[in-house]
């Protein structure tokens, strides 16, 4: 564990800027860092900019007439900031956007074919999905059926494993936990572990959800009105009584608790 | 009741509708990859027709050269839309977008009525007028070649939506972000279904310039086209080949019953009933896609 610390970062974002329309600020100095091989976790409440960065990284940002008007964002060291989603993509890192969004009306099999690199051969490809449902048997099951009609948990699984067709280094995952009982979260977390041990793949996890991310993940970023207001290691923010009392509900969890708290925790921010 | 008269207007018709399916399978191409209605693809299909034209005719290229040649030439014509016009509007309102087809369709009329001006010419396939003989019924050469290219193209084009470039076009018509999201170039795939659409509109510009002349009236075909596509369910290259037998057969010999009611003209109004009935009452049409809803 010691010597990945020290490694060189995989992803470093240096003081980022992100501008909608040209007019609305959404981060404002963003500067986080995902060294090689360790899963990171992004926390903040809803709005607080955590998905921009996620775009800004993948750069989605663009679809939604984004851009990054300050700051620059390595890859493995070279600037990316201005680079295609799609080349980005290429050079490894994928994003599992917000919301599952699998293709509705494919297959679970061939929203892994859709996935997959135009360089990749056709055994290739067989042996990526094999994999794919062996972490995910579920998907196995029911893989000629429509997508569509997949339930939540299936559609984050098949979502998940579509970004892992493109061979990603880096991948970033935008609240894979939103609306999924709890049984499943820890399911699809514990797969995310497996995957980020087993092949050393790079996480950056976007979770409202602070609970159950700070059990997986090494180190964790707390973003809010975009800027990081608080970076450590997964041990240090979960002692950390602000966290506790702001985003793991005194460490009970329940939501009525973090609903209690919304107005008191804007005014300790501003 | 005349059977074999009823039935020869039905062969007939279903003839005719297959060569609507050939138009309307350029619809489904792009509708199938990027989730737009073209309304250009009458346009494309008359700038395909006079293309063909003015490489045999003008230029004086035999007809078996002149024809994959204007194919290339319109495969480029599509790509360079998407790359000039198209591009820019990628994940605005489709409304936006349909505006634009109606602009670029507009836009190839006039363009070819300033170079070719407005006069039929013909194309001259050499398909003899001499109609085929089946028992007692009549049918027409050049539809029976039209449908024939209908059925091919809608075979080819059935196999490569399975093939793993088709699989990509399907899914950026499913989520634009989402395919973004894994690599897929969403710019380049809408630009491929651009361009198979206007080597489908050479196709049927060419079986539908020999019936009917080249001039700028090719482009109304997309009036039936339309109706065809919407039938059989925009996004199913199926559905467009059923639904223009249908329509085919409908209009032929419906019209045949009611032109001596109403004076003539009942075509149009068929073809009108079809489109506006099919959209009150079966909006995804025969056998296009459901939004899905999870309950």
């Amino acid at each position: 564990m010691q010597e990945k610390v020290e490694a060189q970062p995989i992803l470093s974002m240096n003081s980022v800027e992100v501008l909608y329309d040209n007019v609305m600020l959404a981060i404002k100095g963003v500067s986080i860092q995902v060294p090689k091989g360790e899963m990171i976790a992004l926390l903040g409440s809803n709005g607080a900019g955590k998905s921009t960065t996620l775009k800004a990284i993948s750069g989605l940002l663009k679809a939604e007439r984004g851009r990054v008007s300050r700051g620059e964002i390595k890859f493995e060291g070279t600037d990316i900031t201005e680079m295609l989603a799609q080349t980005r993509v290429e050079m490894g890192i994928c994003h599992v956007i917000e919301g599952r969004r699998v293709f509705e009306h494919l297959t679970p099999d061939e929203n892994l074919t859709a996935a997959a690199p135009m360089g990749m051969s056709r055994s290739e490809l067989n042996v990526e999905k094999e994999k794919i449902y062996n972490y995910f048997p579920r998907l196995a099951e029911r893989r000629n059926s429509l997508s569509g009609y997949l339930s939540g948990g299936e559609q984050q699984m098949l979502a998940i494993g579509r970004a892992l067709v493109t061979q990603p280094k880096l991948l970033m995952l935008d609240e894979p936990s939103l609306g999924l009982a709890p049984f499943l979260v820890a399911e699809i977390f514990g797969i995310l572990q497996k995957i980020n041990q087993e092949d050393g793949m790079s996480v950056l996890l976007v979770e409202q959800n602070a609970l159950a991310a700070l059990e997986i993940v090494s180190q964790g970023y707390l973003i809010e009105n975009g800027r990081v207001v608080m970076h450590g290691t997964a041990e240090a923010l979960k002692s950390n009584s602000d966290i506790q009392e702001f985003y793991l509900g005194g460490g009970e969890g329940t939501d009525f608790h973090n609903v209690k708290h919304y107005s008191r925790r804007k005014r300790w921010l501003s | 009741m005349d059977w074999i008269f009823l039935s020869e207007l039905a062969i007939n018709g279903a003839l005719t509708g297959l060569l609507y399916s050939l138009f309307a399978i350029g619809l489904v191409l792009i509708y199938k990859a990027s989730s737009v209605p073209n309304l250009a693809q009458g346009g494309l299909t008359m700038v395909g027709a006079y293309v063909v034209l003015a490489l045999s005719h003008d230029a004086g290229l035999p007809l078996w050269l002149a024809i994959p040649l204007a194919a290339v030439i319109m495969f480029g014509l599509g790509f360079g839309i998407e790359r000039v016009a198209l591009r820019r509007l990628a994940g605005r309102p489709v409304v936006m977008i349909l505006m634009l087809t109606l602009g670029l369709d507009i836009f190839l009329r006039g363009t070819t009525l300033a170079i070719w001006g407005g006069t039929s010419r013909s194309m001259e396939l050499g398909v003899s007028y001499e109609p085929l003989f089946m028992g007692d019924i009549f049918i027409s050469r050049i539809h029976l070649v039209g449908a024939g290219v209908a059925i091919g193209l809608f075979v080819a084009f059935m196999l490569f939506f399975r093939s793993r470039t088709g699989i990509k076009l399907r899914a950026i018509a499913d989520d634009y972000m989402a395919s973004w999201s894994v690599g897929i170039s969403v710019e380049r795939g809408v630009g491929l279904s651009w361009a198979l659409a206007s080597v489908v509109a050479v196709a049927a510009g060419v079986i539908w310039g020999e019936i009917q002349g080249v001039d700028q009236a090719l482009s109304l075909l997309l009036l039936k086209g339309l109706t065809v596509a919407v039938l059989g369910g925009l996004d199913s290259i199926l559905g467009a080949v059923v639904a223009g037998i249908i329509l085919g057969i409908v209009e032929n010999v419906g019209s045949d019953f009611l032109d001596p009611l109403v004076g003539g003209g009942s075509r149009e109004l068929i073809v009108a009933a079809v489109l506006i009935l099919t959209v009150m009452i079966r909006p995804h049409g025969l056998f296009g896609r459901h939004d899905i809803e999870r309950v």
